[in-house]
């Protein structure tokens, strides 16, 4: 959650970012500021670099140079479990949840990390925060589904799951990489409506990458386009859907899946 | 819950009258399938619950066997202070060679936890002046009022539904549900905050705990200890035996131990030689008809089962 009495405060802030891949720059010289409360969008055309973006930005590959703040602290290099105690919740392109836990366990286990139990070897886990899981499920609309295995829930509803999954480790910033991959255009705008409704509700801010251009400009409060590994512009939905530059290398192509 | 609750009140009950009825190689069965059945649910702990498969367990159960027989032979300290030493020893070792085996997963992970048996093996084979080598250490038995089958039966029984116990409070711990978390998807489990090797060591620690401690229940049994217990055969009986009984379910093992200890006494005195090509056939048989092995006779294993043939 944003801290109120310093609103200058940036959530997340990147410095000339930098990755290669053999010869390939995959990001090159990334710049990002993001407020808190700010809801933002990374797009981009295929191989702009977005996915590479967002895996620097959770530990999940080392950067060569630049750097990265997260609420004003460098995490330069910190490992993802490191990132998640500071506040960095996340969800995976693809789907990423225990298949074999029931839907009320995959939060539960999250919570019991989130509070630190997660070596207490002896009390029993069963009960411990089943209440809070349970209101979190209540929170997506799975409460219904909470004594299901996980792994034969809908897609759909999986994908809620790990929103919730995510948001049990009290985050300040949610990460979503594709957050409606592989839905049905209908469930796109639902589980984009949940994001939207747990932001305003919270606060909390949120950076995003999305291949379906309804759903960035019907959510996104700002918008980051990557092109070539690098920043081509950044603005307010209008801004970006009116710039050329966007038109040319991006918006003006079939959109690509 | 309650129905498995009263099953295991009178298992303990008809296991506490048994020796009443039986006569002593039975009461000897009946050990040799407790430890057993100990020494596969502890590494069961670690397939069943953190899925990491280790073909190097044999190295905990030696390392406790030996801890505790050395002190006996060598420092002449009386047996119930030295069987505490083979968890401890065991441990220490799994912390040891732990290290270095959960950096690795798959088959990697299999194969590096079998490059430490199989140094352990060598060290107390070549280590002669210490171990006697290939002559192991004879004589270690526990003291009088142990010495009889039905007290060492009862010994070992009380030992080891107490280990279960613990293990059991382990598996439904806050630190299970995240073992559990690690073993479905690591990556995820890693971004709700755990750090996933340092787990999959503490895991793997308790886990050559309890190994040990078998190992060191065997020892006094036995009467001796021999290099193979860290041989790589050694190694796969608790394999086989939790996927016989059911790797799934806590209680797998323990089952898993009965059948394959009723089935070699079965086999094996009527027919030694064809025991490895029965045992062979019956875990063909359990992984294609029953993966959730014998545990899934009873029914009622449920989803948790279904699910990992279908991922």
């Amino acid at each position: 959650m944003a801290d109120p009495t310093d609103p200058q405060e940036l959530v997340l802030q990147t410095i000339g970012l930098r990755k290669h891949f053999g010869g390939v720059l995959a990001v090159n010289g990334v710049d990002l500021s993001v407020p808190p409360g700010d809801v933002r969008a990374i797009i981009g055309p295929n191989g702009a670099g977005k996915t590479t973006l967002f895996n620097l930005l959770t530990g999940d590959l080392t950067h060569d140079s630049g750097r990265i703040y997260f609420a004003g602290e460098e995490v330069s290099g910190l490992p993802p479990h490191q990132l998640c105690r500071r506040g960095m919740g996340r969800t995976f392109q693809i789907t990423s949840i225990f298949r074999r836990l029931s839907t009320l366990e995959n939060v539960q286990t999250a919570f019991l990390s989130h509070h630190r139990r997660h070596y207490n070897i002896l009390t029993p886990a069963r009960r411990l925060y089943r209440d809070d899981a349970f209101a979190l499920l209540e929170r997506v609309g799975l409460h219904e589904q909470a004594r299901k295995p996980s792994g034969i829930l809908p897609h759909g509803d999986q994908r809620r799951l790990e929103l919730a999954i995510a948001l049990a480790s009290g985050p300040r910033l949610l990460l979503l990489d594709e957050p409606t991959a592989g839905m049905a255009p209908r469930e796109r705008h639902e589980i984009m409506a949940l994001v939207a409704r747990i932001t305003s509700d919270t606060g909390l801010t949120v950076v995003f990458t999305e291949h379906d251009m309804d759903v960035v400009f019907a959510v996104a409060q700002r918008i980051t386009v990557l092109y070539q590994g690098s920043v081509l512009t950044e603005g307010s939905p209008a801004a970006v859907r009116a710039n050329p530059d966007v038109q040319r290398v991006y918006l003006g192509q079939p959109a690509s899946r | 819950m309650t129905s498995s609750a009263r099953a295991l009140g009178l298992l303990a009950v008809v296991l506490a009258l048994a020796p009443l009825a039986l006569p002593p190689f039975f009461l000897q069965l009946l050990t040799e399938i407790a430890i057993v059945g100990l020494f596969a649910t502890a590494f069961n702990l670690l397939m069943g619950f953190g899925g990491m498969v280790s073909f190097g367990h044999a190295a905990y159960f030696a390392l406790g066997a030996y801890a505790a027989a050395l002190l006996v032979k060598r420092a002449g300290v009386p047996m119930l202070l030295a069987l505490p030493a083979a968890p401890l020893a065991a441990a220490a070792g799994a912390l040891l060679f732990g290290f270095f085996i959960v950096r690795l997963t798959h088959t990697y992970f299999a194969m590096l936890s079998l490059a430490f048996a199989q140094i352990v093996f060598t060290v107390i084979f070549k280590w002669k002046s210490l171990t006697g080598g290939d002559d192991g250490l004879l004589d270690v038995w526990p003291p009088v009022m142990l010495k009889s089958p039905a007290a060492y039966y009862y010994f070992t029984l009380a030992t080891v539904a107490l280990s279960l116990f613990v293990l059991h409070s382990v598996s439904e711990s806050p630190f299970g549900y995240a073992l559990r978390s690690v073993r479905e998807n690591p990556r995820r489990a890693r971004f709700i905050g755990i750090n996933v090797r340092r787990l999959q060591l503490l895991a793997f620690v308790i886990s050559g705990a309890f190994s040990g401690l078998a190992g060191g229940l065997f020892a006094f049994y036995n009467g001796s200890v021999f290099p193979d217990f860290a041989y790589f055969t050694k190694s796969f009986e608790p394999l086989v035996v939790a996927l016989l009984g059911g790797a799934q379910s806590f209680f797998g093992p323990l089952a898993g131990a009965f059948g394959f200890k009723i089935l070699e006494w079965l086999v094996s005195r009527q027919w030694p030689v064809y025991w490895p090509l029965f045992l062979g056939t019956i875990v063909v048989l359990v992984i294609v008809a029953l993966p959730q092995g014998f545990v899934g006779l009873a029914g009622g294993q449920g989803w948790r089962t279904r699910l990992i043939r279908k991922s």
